[in-house]
């Protein structure tokens, strides 16, 4: 056989791509489930990290935790033009809900989101955790916002996915950052929405709204820091009509 | 032609002289990083952690293996003009494998490690080792010579792993190992260990120590 002449090159070159494309192929689904479950797992982990209920690195087996968000979590529908809640806990219903809003008015596409809310050990509603999720620099950061039980208070804040740049962008996820946020207030004196802010540079600790809404930017992340404040507050406003109910 | 070596007419020890070298010999005297210098990116860019260190050693110990059998299994019907890409494409697949199987049963080390996984394609010790090694030489040794030369770079970085978490955060593996009091006694975490040029200089030093061992010296 003459491995030199282009014909066997041909031959070779495609019968190689088609072998390896299909045991990719197959792999990946395979382990398309798997990977859905860890991927869902990581989730949960982080809506319980940022309504405070683990700690970051948490070195309890899988079932357990999977266990305690069952017990503690509990997801909602919020209709946000008025703030009431729909029947309902999962996806599906999400979807169906907003399919039928959509069709009365287009506008209401988004009409139904999901929350999840996280309760006490004797069942007292103990944190709001909203999804939030924007553009930063490079990537959309997908995270959750938990608010105290007033609506008012910031009581932690995970980002779960993104694609920043490790180390600047990237410092999102440090636990020391993200500890800056818990305590922050989302609403001024008046009851207003203002949500939190990343500012550029260091909070000026003598001034009294500064350090109640805004947080230390992140040094050489001004786009994602920028992103970041953009999308929690669109996504606060999203759910003031739920946030402002009593 | 010189890679119809020594015709393999009697049965060959599955562990002789010959394959004891290729194994052992990437370890210390051939150390891809400390001797060859290769693959330094990725050395220096996941071992903040050990655990982190472990996978990212597991997984170049995988590709290397997985890459070396195939290309040796195919030696004969490569075309030699198109041998560099076709050992690329080999190497995606065997990295894209190791990807996808950690994402699934490592979630966390996954995200962790990010892309860094998918960097091992750009490795230089595991195209060196197709291209001088599995070129030229049947499966079994092939395969030897993947896992020597994975776990020559698995060991080193584990080690700057270790030091950097110890020395970086006053942890191993996750657990303190560093006790309160030193912290109380005003101890305090290096913070230069967690950043890349920590890992540059033992990395340095490193190399610096096995070389002055095994008495190398460069010429």
């Amino acid at each position: 056989m003459n491995t030199k002449s282009n014909s066997y090159v041909m031959v070779f070159t495609i019968g190689l791509c088609v072998t390896v494309s299909s045991v990719l192929a197959v792999l990946a689904t395979e382990l398309k489930e798997t990977q859905l479950a860890a991927a869902e797992f990581d989730r949960q982990k982080n809506v319980m990290m940022a309504a405070g209920l683990i700690e970051r690195g948490d070195s309890r087996p899988r079932p357990e935790l999977e266990a305690l968000y069952k017990k503690r979590v509990k997801s909602i529908i919020v209709d946000t033009r008025d703030g009431s809640l729909a029947e309902g806990d999962s996806k599906e219903q999400v979807v169906a809900l907003n399919a039928k809003a959509s069709e009365a008015d287009p506008k209401d596409a988004n009409a139904f989101r999901m929350i999840e809310t996280g309760f006490t050990e004797d069942g007292r509603l103990d944190a709001i955790i909203l999804p939030v999720s924007g553009k930063g620099l490079w990537s959309t950061l997908y995270g959750y916002l938990a608010l105290d039980a007033d609506k008012n208070h910031v009581k932690g804040i995970q980002f779960y996915k993104h694609g920043e740049t490790p180390g600047l962008g990237g410092e999102i996820e440090n636990p020391e950052w993200t500890a800056m946020w818990k305590g922050k207030e989302i609403l001024n004196d008046k009851g207003e929405l203002v949500s939190v802010t990343v500012k550029k540079g260091k909070v000026n600790e003598s001034i009294p709204s500064e350090v109640k809404h805004y947080v230390d930017g992140l040094a050489g992340a001004t786009i994602t820091s920028n992103g970041v404040s953009k999308f929690v507050l669109r996504d606060l406003q999203a759910f003031s009509t739920y946030l402002q109910k009593k | 032609m010189t890679s119809i070596a020594a015709p393999e007419t009697k049965k060959a020890p599955l562990f002789g002289e010959e394959e004891k070298r290729v194994i052992l010999d990437p370890l210390l005297d051939q150390n891809p990083i400390t001797l060859q210098v290769l693959g330094i990116c990725s050395a220096l860019a996941v071992t903040t952690r050990l655990d982190v260190s472990i996978v990212m050693g597991i997984s170049v110990i995988a590709v290397m293996a997985m890459a070396n059998v195939t290309i040796s299994l195919l030696r004969n019907l490569i075309p030699s003009k198109i041998r560099i890409i076709v050992q690329l494409v080999v190497v995606s697949g065997a990295v894209i494998i190791v990807d996808q199987v950690l994402r699934a049963y490592a979630f966390d080390l996954a995200k962790q490690l990010g892309v860094f996984i998918s960097l091992i394609i750009t490795n230089c010790i595991v195209m060196g080792r197709l291209e001088a090694f599995a070129m030229q030489n049947p499966p079994w040794r092939s395969l030897l010579d993947g896992i020597g030369n994975g776990l020559g770079y698995a060991w080193i970085i584990c080690v700057v792993g270790a030091f950097r978490e110890v020395f970086g955060s006053g942890k191993l593996l996750g657990y303190e190992i560093i006790p309160d009091a030193m912290y109380e006694a005003g101890y305090v975490n290096n913070g230069l260990m967690v950043l890349a040029p920590g890992a540059f200089i033992l990395l340095g030093v490193i190399v610096w120590v096995l070389r002055w061992i095994r008495g190398y010296t460069e010429n």
